[in-house]
């Protein structure tokens, strides 16, 4: 059994909801925000990732439930301490093309951050937050994700940002309240504070505001990814899972390669499996905090991670989000079984799928372009008798 | 790693050689020598023309020609390719592509088609498509309607035609009318007039039907145009009529099973092997005699239902002989006695069709693109009536007729001496039966012995021979240099001609174990069963229930047939053609455009039908 490193890169995002779904504008307040209270509109408070949660929960999909520490409440701590001024004088110096001392600023940045009191009821507030996700739930110190959820658009896809950690398998107040530190801290990563070095100001700024989220960590038996299109073609009739057994982290961070499945939304039918040999799983770790790889029993590893119909919910679930959104999403999913053998699918994030976006019009242009000769040709003139004579009898 | 792909596959295997055999290459199997003298010319791999037809890439054409050319029989393939190819080339402009050369090696039909590089002569053309096609499109109902007259005339015309008598004297009625004109004339006239007919109605066949195709396509088009990975099945699907001609027949042997358990003549029908001693049996009584009318309202036209694909003389139709329609019904009984219910879930097909379309639909993003999607669907639903239909009026209908027409030129010529069978006059080409019209012409005008007793048997018993030599021989599915890209795409929707199928014949040619067969997905679902080969209609008695049936193509007057087997495996044909339409109907797996099923498959062994990944696995060795 090796250790994980329990810092894992995560990607954030949040995807733009139809029409007709969009709240107009945040009403979100405070310092501490549940996640069933957010909309895609709470991005600037909550960050993409717990707004983009939120949303999904607000059209009747399953996530697990948590709340966001926004970011308001690092707003406050940059405020009401004297935080923001003894970090400035170590940035306002630094050399940006030295790693050295932008390593030496992330060391003592982090160690102010760590150590910083934080203004009037904010601890009390994490922790009443956290006690009433444990009542909510039923378990005391209730295992959760604390993970930086980004309110900078870039910060979706940019790792340099410094807003992308995620600390799985975290139990109690205490330590709740140690990764959320984290988590701030996290923004004075050398990679990060060179990469402010290059912003404006009014960038800059907008990069530094940070929201966290703390959510019920799943124990998955299966967990991966699902795509709402084809990632090859970008066909939109067809979706594909990646899936492995144990939690997601092991393939969104390619420790293992997952089983593969092809399906046609069109019925719903399994198109076309590729079962691998899953050697290893991600599991908590037996200490009970963070995240451990173990072999997986002989008897499991070559076998399909999900069954068909197990497929098919899935596939049902990845098809209402991406209704929700209209338009393609990139899911990660995890499946969760109780004491009593019941399954349940729960989405962790929604983000929309931008590759093929980008597919699709390179076909289309190439088709424009292939329509002026060639036996393309004649098919642009059909295209005009067909709208001209298509009525349906 | 294992993957299980129940989708069409997407690989191509790699190619392994440059070229199919080169026509001229290719021998003549023993005791097959001599064939050459059944075609014409005009079909021959001439040795003056080497250097240009080697270069050509020929594919065997299996779909319509599976079995080696009887001599008269090559009359199908001139009027069907004239006709196919005057409306690309001359009438509608299509603009990248013209019709094809036609040749016959070893008796099999090839062809290589034609079509148009020069950039600027496809634009002129695509100006004159558009007006043309748009005409048809723009009133196509009306059109159809139409042909629908304009054939049933040529069949009224074809039948009107009347094979002179020849007998002692000239009937008495010309002379005392003062005709002066003879019967010895109007034999060359109805020779001449068969030969016509055959060929307008033929052009009727072409009239519509590439332009049906081509709307079609259009739709085809813009659906892969969203759906890159949708199957050819699926677009068929969301285009497909429900109810269209060719399971008409079938409908009429229900319907004459339930008839005949109302009328009370049940028994006598499922105990009667011969219709004509049921006939006798029938007409007896009054109850008899009503099932008798029912037949014979049924039978004309909807069991001029070829065997085969009526572009052979010897496939005959449910007319002629009427023993398997007669046999079905008696099955029919039975399965009414035994409660099933024989209707065919046509609303639910239906729905389940609209469903499909509407999920496609619903997945195109943008009110523009649906709305092309519509136009595209809207312009194939109103074409395509005529692209199922068709073919029952032509094939069916019309060629059962010209077989018969024929055959009382055979009748004529054996009760002259020429031959000793009335098939035996298929044994000559065209233009030889002309010759032997103006022999029995000039003996009958001059009272003297034709020559044609003398010259025709032997040369038939030996052509006989030569068949029988040619229908063991393999042909290859293509000839030549490997084609490159294969775009033109009514090439791939008509021919069911592909990249990857071309590279799988490829490696078919170069010897790749074939325990693997790999075809179009016909009609989804997966089956086991015992195999059994069926090359002739005729075969067609020995199937047995539960049994796959693998043929180089399968007719769509088998229909029946289809409630006995498990699953259909075809030689020829795409994802349109009939076999894969009827078992889509009765939700039989097929995998249809194998190349070479009949020919890797022997009777009795067990095979894999995979009718949603096009796959046919040999299980046993």
């Amino acid at each position: 059994m090796t250790e994980l490193v329990d810092v894992a890169i995560d990607r954030d995002g949040a995807a733009v909801p139809a029409a007709a779904d969009r709240r107009e504008g945040s009403a979100m307040t405070g310092r501490i925000v549940w996640f069933e209270t957010l909309r895609l509109a709470d991005r600037p408070g909550a960050g993409g990732k717990c707004a983009s949660l939120g949303e999904l929960i607000s059209a009747g999909i399953p996530v697990p439930p948590g709340f966001a520490v926004t970011a308001g409440a690092w707003q406050d701590v940059l405020d009401h301490t004297d935080l923001r001024g003894r970090i400035g004088d170590l940035t306002a110096t630094v050399d940006a093309r030295s790693s050295a001392q932008l390593r030496a600023v992330q060391a003592r940045a982090v160690d102010l951050v760590r150590t910083v009191a934080l203004p009037s009821g904010l601890e009390a507030e994490v922790r009443a937050a956290y006690a009433e996700l444990c009542r909510r739930t039923g378990r005391h110190d209730l295992p959760v994700a604390v993970r930086s959820s980004a309110v900078a658009e870039d910060g979706d896809a940019n790792s340099f940002a410094g807003q992308q950690e995620t600390y799985l398998w975290v139990r109690g107040a205490d330590d709740v309240l140690a990764r959320l530190r984290d988590c701030w801290a996290s923004l004075f990563t050398p990679q990060a504070i060179a990469y402010r070095g290059r912003l404006d100001r009014g960038h800059r700024d907008e990069a530094l505001r940070i929201a966290v989220g703390v959510q019920e960590m799943v124990d998955a038996e299966v967990a991966g990814v699902a795509f709402t299109v084809s990632p090859t073609t970008g066909d939109p009739s067809v979706m594909a899972v990646n899936a492995s057994w144990g939690l997601g982290e092991a393939v969104v961070s390619g420790e293992v390669t997952p089983d593969e499945f092809w399906i046609s939304k069109i019925g719903l039918s399994v198109t076309r499996r590729t079962i691998t040999h899953k050697a290893h799983r991600c599991v908590p770790s037996p200490t009970g905090r963070g995240t451990c790889l173990q072999d997986v029993p002989a008897e499991l590893a070559d076998v399909a991670s999900l069954t068909d119909d197990l497929l098919r919910e899935l596939a049902a679930l990845a098809v209402r989000v991406e209704r929700h959104y209209g338009s393609p999403q990139d899911i990660e999913w995890a499946l969760a079984r109780d004491a009593a053998g019941a399954h349940r699918f729960l989405l962790l994030q929604s983000r929309p799928e931008t590759v093929n976006v980008a597919v699709r019009q390179a076909r289309r242009d190439a088709k424009v372009a292939a329509a002026g000769t060639g036996p393309a040709s004649y098919l642009a003139v059909l295209q005009n008798l067909a709208a001209t004579h298509g009525r349906t009898p | 790693m294992t993957t299980t792909d129940d989708a069409p596959a997407g690989t191509i295997p790699a190619p392994v050689q440059a070229r199919f055999p080169d026509p001229y290459e290719i021998g003549t199997p023993p005791g097959a020598e001599g064939w050459q003298d059944l075609y014409p010319y005009y079909n021959h791999f001439l040795p003056q023309r080497r250097a240009v037809d080697s270069a050509k890439t020929w594919f065997r054409n299996g779909m319509h020609f599976p079995e080696p050319m009887p001599p008269f029989d090559i009359v199908t393939s001139d009027s069907a390719f004239m006709s196919t190819g005057v409306m690309n080339t001359r009438v509608f402009a299509l603009p990248p592509a013209l019709g094809l050369d036609v040749r016959v090696l070893n008796g099999y039909v090839y062809m290589s088609s034609l079509g148009v590089d020069d950039p600027e002569r496809i634009g002129r053309r695509a100006q004159e498509f558009a007006v043309r096609v748009g005409h048809y499109y723009q009133n196509w109902p009306a059109l159809y309607e139409a042909w629908e007259t304009k054939v049933k005339e040529q069949i009224a015309g074809l039948n009107a035609i009347t094979v002179p008598e020849l007998g002692e004297y000239e009937p008495l009625e010309h002379v005392l009318a003062g005709r002066g004109v003879t019967q010895a004339n109007d034999l060359l006239v109805a020779y001449q007039a068969v030969l016509a007919s055959l060929d307008a109605v033929w052009n009727l066949h072409s009239e519509m039907l590439n332009m049906g195709y081509a709307a079609y396509l259009n739709f085809l088009m813009t659906v892969k145009g969203h759906f890159p990975e949708i199957s050819d099945q699926a677009v068929a699907t969301m285009v497909s009529g429900v109810d269209v001609l060719l399971f008409r027949p079938d409908d009429e042997l229900k319907r004459l099973a339930r008839a005949a358990i109302e009328l009370d003549v049940a028994d006598a029908v499922v105990a009667a092997t011969d219709f004509e001693v049921l006939r006798s049996a029938l007409s007896t009584t009054d109850a008899g005699r009503a099932w008798l009318a029912e037949w014979q309202t049924s039978a004309d036209p909807w069991f001029h239902f070829s065997y085969g694909n009526g572009f052979y003389h010897h496939h005959r139709s449910w007319s002629d002989d009427p023993a398997f329609p007669l046999s079905m019904v008696g099955e029919y009984v039975g399965r009414i006695r035994d409660g099933q219910d024989l209707r065919r879930p046509i609303a639910d097909v239906e729905a389940e069709r609209d469903r499909i379309t509407a999920q496609y639909r619903e997945l195109i993003p943008g009110e523009h693109d649906r709305e092309a999607f519509d136009q595209a669907l809207g312009l194939s639903k109103v074409v395509f009536p005529y692209v199922e239909n068709h073919n029952f009026y032509i094939e069916h209908w019309y060629m059962t007729q010209f077989w018969r027409k024929m055959r009382e030129f055979g009748a004529l010529f054996v009760r002259h001496g020429f031959v000793h069978e009335v098939d035996d006059l298929f044994f000559l080409r065209r233009t030889e039966i002309a010759d032997a019209v103006a022999d029995l012409q000039f003996s009958w005008c001059s009272g003297g012995e034709p020559l044609g007793p003398s010259h025709w048997p032997e040369i038939v018993e030996r052509r006989r021979a030569v068949l029988d030599v040619l229908r063991a021989w393999t042909p290859p599915p293509a000839l030549g240099p490997a084609p490159g890209a294969i775009v033109e795409p009514m090439t791939i929707m008509l021919w069911g001609i592909t990249d990857e199928q071309v590279q799988r014949w490829l490696a078919a040619a170069a010897g790749r174990p074939a325990d693997v067969l790999q075809g179009f997905a016909g009609s989804p679902g997966v089956v086991e069963g015992p195999a059994r080969v069926v090359l002739t209609p005729a075969d067609l008695d020995e199937l047995l229930d539960g049994e796959i049936l693998v043929a180089p193509i399968t007719a769509p007057s088998w229909t029946p047939v289809f409630a006995r087997i498990r699953g259909a495996v075809s030689d020829i044909g795409g994802v349109m053609c009939h076999a894969a339409i009827v078992s889509r109907e009765y939700g039989l797996p097929a995998v249809v455009g194998t190349g070479n099923a009949t020919a890797a498959i022997r009777t009795g062994q067990r095979v894999r039908v995979d009718g949603t990944l096009g796959v046919v696995t040999i299980l046993d060795d």
